[in-house]
């Protein structure tokens, strides 16, 4: 048994806030105070030190097709930033699309122990399994992405059961080894595959005539009779384009009550006011959230500098890529199925459009009151780089570094955000839930994101620095079910971990009707799309950990 | 058998470990495996500080300096499938891929039944099968002569004037027909194959083609097919791309993986004697044996295959999809497919191969 005695611990699911508490760690799982006459084999005092819960990210592009693309694009990005083996690690690159390998250690160097892949293609889900597979350190899950794919278009517009389309749902989960449901610009994949430019959420497709409303409404109503815990996830109509707040909030909105998750919610936050007709609408966003409790949301802050956007969204990133920097980029149609964009991209801090998406997001954070329902995320690697994290923290947590940096971003935007007259100071306590606690519940992983008894051993220790980028940048201990991984921000000792997937259940007869359409009009079968449980090991998984869901009926 | 000799698997692993670990370079070549095999050959070169290439490197990297310098509009399979009504098929008829008519033009789509239009831009059509309200016309242009062709449609497209009355032996008005064509196109593809485009600097037409993609979307939508996906290519690039963000031509060196796509082509290496050993890995086809190497060779091939000269060191692998079971990626990169083993054997599998040189290696250097 190992005790880690005298910590300041952040647990907010136990609404722990730095008192100082001793935790007991046997078989990778915490353990309640054993007796006085207990076998203690090991101690760390941790006095003056932070403790915290491992974290966990939501939504970051790690691991799949487009995030491979992004990889082979940008030979001139690694080049930067080589990574040798050593210690036990393997080889690989850093930076805005990282090799697998550094991926998994670079989040760990920082106190993450699990991340979610939240754009997986059901017909890519295999290929996305081997690449997490050679993610390292961190537990991993990915988000099946539908809602443009032409069998449930099928579906949605020829009237369908609901039923049906919640086992058309439940078998995608299953069959891809999915944590969860996100949907991609609901429709306009599929609507840019018919030459469509843009597809409003109440516009009709060209082709199947049902709205993105429609798709909404449908798949979050599937997620939630499913049982699943996350909500749909949903990355909305008309990314990045000036005026897409109130499509936004009709997003909201489409739900009808559901449970909602809104993803990237920076670049979905934008008015059409001022002489440049690009304005923040982070209050009327943040309001809404703060309103809606079925709303749930992460940011997609941008940071500045080099890196590279990689979607689902062909759709969005077509429309972008005059903004490509380095001048390249790639879009693909993708198997009936979906697409994906890979834009390169350089967010400046003199550049006025950047400049304000950076203070929107920003705005977003310190406007949305309840951190159990807004996530800390830049949407890596789209907003910037996951390594970006700690100076994103010291942003939300130091009011004065953050007026500091407003005064060296474009002045005009400057003068039009809101973000200098902002107190608000996230305090330690607001990081761990939004960091840890609540992707946690958002997942509905009951053993993660707390330090309670039963809970993994997922652990961080930090130095209790002023200066939390350089916190938050290197954890002094972090432990991953119990194991030291990490010592001073760096590897000590290299994992694999696990991938988390929900089993659903669902009526298998939808596979007759699936069977017959992969046969007659798809270039692969059906049962090559399934990944079964025992490969997600041989994929590179540690293990699979299953969670049951519980239909509720509609 | 070790120079030609038979031997156990274990003297032939010692054979190759010792081999290994006197190289300061070797190349990891050939890669023709599946994911699993190909995870170990990269293991295996990071650990001996060697460098990787697949034996289509030349053919591959035709696409990926062009990619790299201007990304693509690509599409997949069955999209085609479902979607296209013109297809362009050039400098190829797509005759090494025998089904990709039956599966790809079929004339039914969940769109309903599609009248395709197929034009041809070099090559001989008479392959090509004939398929219920598929219209082929042929158009002969050189193979070296695609690239100028894409890029006049492409300046044509833009407006700008051409003084020339011919391009690639075209009149300037068939070029124009043509591209009014291909601009009523509702979703067009534009096949090629990389292999077939045998010539210096073909990279150039590749991105030719590209752009002419790029051009048509502003107004309908094309997107590109690149044939290709032989010999478990798609999936060395696909590996060594996630693991060390370069796709293949990548040495492991001190300072992390080095990537010179110019420098770290095979033959190259080989002639130039910029490699010291030679790991030749062949499993799917008895034909592709090792290059000519001036440099001790280990080969992890099909056990049927024969050489002219015995390699030093020849360790007989499964099958994979055959003998084990595996992962292969489609041409396209997108669908990773399972490999069953219908047959199994006795035989190592490549990565069981190489995980014991490297015990070997792991033992001799403790």
């Amino acid at each position: 048994m190992l005790r880690l005695k005298n910590g300041r611990v952040y647990d907010p699911a136990h609404g722990l806030d730095g008192q100082i508490r001793d935790l007991y760690v046997e078989d990778g799982r915490i353990v309640a105070a054993p007796g006085p006459d207990a076998r203690v084999d090991d101690e760390i005092d941790f006095a003056g030190r932070v403790v915290m819960a491992g974290a966990i990210d939501l939504h970051t592009h790690i691991g799949g097709g487009k995030m491979n693309i992004a990889r082979a694009l940008l030979p001139e990005d690694h080049r930067a930033d080589p990574v040798p083996a050593m210690g036990g690690m393997h080889a690989g690159c850093g930076h805005a699309a990282p090799s697998t390998w550094t991926t998994g250690y670079r989040y760990a160097e920082m106190g993450y122990t699990a991340c979610f892949e939240p754009a997986m293609l059901p017909s890519n889900a295999r290929h996305a399994h081997l690449e997490m597979g050679d993610i390292p350190m961190v537990d991993k899950g990915a988000y099946a992405m539908l809602g443009s794919d032409d069998f449930f278009l099928r579906l949605l517009s020829s009237g369908a059961d609901q039923r049906l389309i919640n086992d058309y749902v439940g078998w995608t989960m299953d069959a891809s080894q999915a944590m969860a449901i996100k949907v991609v610009n609901p429709g306009g994949i599929s609507a840019f595959k018919f030459n469509a430019r843009n597809l409003d959420l109440d516009e009709a497709h060209p082709y199947y005539r049902v709205t993105p409303r429609q798709v909404i409404r449908a798949l979050a109503c599937a997620v939630h009779d499913l049982g699943v815990a996350h909500p749909l996830h949903v990355h909305a109509s008309n990314l990045g384009i000036p005026g897409n707040a109130d499509t936004t909030l009709a997003t909201m909105a489409a739900a009808e009550g559901l449970p909602i998750h809104l993803t990237h919610i920076q670049f979905h936050s934008y008015g059409t006011e001022g002489e440049r007709k690009f304005s923040s609408e982070a209050e009327r966003i943040a309001d809404a959230i703060n309103r809606m409790t079925n709303v749930s949301a992460d940011v997609g802050q941008i940071l500045f500098g080099q890196t590279v956007t990689a979607s689902g969204d062909n759709m969005a990133q077509h429309r972008n890529h005059r903004l490509a920097s380095p001048d390249k980029w790639v879009v693909m149609d993708i198997e009936c199925d979906a697409g994906c964009g890979v834009v390169p991209f350089k967010y400046r801090d003199k550049n006025f459009v950047n400049a304000l998406q950076w203070a929107i997001g920003l705005e977003l954070f310190l406007r949305v009151t309840d951190p159990w329902r807004i996530f800390l995320t830049t949407d890596h690697p789209n907003g910037a780089p996951f390594t970006s994290y700690p100076h994103l923290i010291r942003l939300l947590m130091d009011r004065s570094f953050r007026n500091s940096k407003l005064d060296e971003i474009n002045p005009e935007a400057a003068a039009h955000s809101q973000l200098r007259g902002m107190e608000r100071e996230y305090s330690l306590y607001d990081i761990a839930i939004m960091t840890r606690a609540g992707p946690a519940r958002s997942l509905g992983l009951a053993d993660r994101g707390h330090l309670g008894e039963g809970a993994a051993a997922d652990i961080v220790v930090y130095r209790d620095d002023p200066d939390r980028e350089a916190m938050f940048a290197k954890p002094e201990y972090v432990f991953k079910d119990g194991e030291l991984i990490v010592r001073d921000g760096r590897v000590v000792k290299v994992v694999n971990g696990a991938l988390h997937a929900v089993k659903p259940e669902y009526d298998k007869g939808i596979e007759k009707p699936l069977k017959d359409y992969f046969d007659r009009y798809m270039t692969v079968k059906m049962e090559h799309i399934r990944v079964s449980d025992e490969e997600v090991c041989t994929c590179g998984a540690s293990k699979l950990i299953p969670h049951k869901c519980k239909g509720r009926s509609s | 058998m070790i120079a030609g000799l038979p031997a156990s698997l274990d003297e032939a692993y010692r054979s190759a470990a010792a081999i290994l670990a006197a190289s300061r370079r070797p190349l990891v070549g050939g890669l023709a495996c599946d994911v699993t095999g190909h995870r170990a050959a990269l293991a295996l070169a990071e650990k001996t500080g060697g460098v990787v290439d697949h034996m289509n490197g030349i053919v591959q990297f035709r696409n990926w300096l062009a990619f790299q310098d201007g990304g693509w509009m690509n599409t997949t399979l069955s999209e085609v499938r479902n979607r296209a009504d013109l297809i362009v098929l050039a400098g190829t008829v797509a005759s090494r891929f025998p089904r990709f008519f039956e599966r790809c033009l079929a004339p039914e789509s969940q769109f309903g039944e599609l009248s395709r239009r197929v034009i041809v831009l070099g090559g001989d059509i008479s392959s090509i099968p004939s398929i219920r309200g598929q219209s082929v016309v042929a158009i002969p242009v050189q193979e070296n002569h695609l690239g100028e062709l894409f890029a006049v449609l492409r300046a044509r497209m833009d407006g700008h004037p051409q003084d020339a009355a011919t391009v690639s032996g075209m009149s300037i008005e068939q070029v124009d027909a043509l591209l009014a064509d291909l601009l009523t196109a509702r979703y067009g593809v534009l096949v090629w194959n990389a292999a077939e485009l045998d010539f210096p600097n073909a990279d150039l037409t590749i991105q030719a083609m590209v752009n002419l993609i790029k051009g048509l979307n502003r107004t309908t939508r094309w997107s590109g097919l690149p044939l290709g996906g032989n010999d478990g290519d798609t999936s060395a690039a696909q590996v060594c791309t996630w693991q060390t963000g370069y796709p293949l031509r990548t040495a492991f060196e001190a300072s992390g993986p080095r990537y010179e796509p110019q420098l770290f082509g095979a033959e190259r290496l080989l002639g130039k004697r910029e490699v010291d050993a030679l790991v030749w890995i062949s499993a799917f086809d008895p034909e592709r044996t090792p290059p000519k190497a001036n440099c001790p060779t280990v080969v992890l091939g099909r056990a049927d295959m024969t050489f002219t000269q015995a390699p030093d060191v020849f360790i007989p692998v499964a099958v994979p999809g055959v003998q084990h079971t595996g992962f292969l990626h489609r041409m396209d990169a997108v669908v990773a497919l399972p490999l069953q083993a219908p047959a199994p054997s006795g035989m190592p599998s490549v990565a069981q191969a190489i995980a014991a040189i490297q015990e070997v290696m792991n033992h001799a250097a403790a």
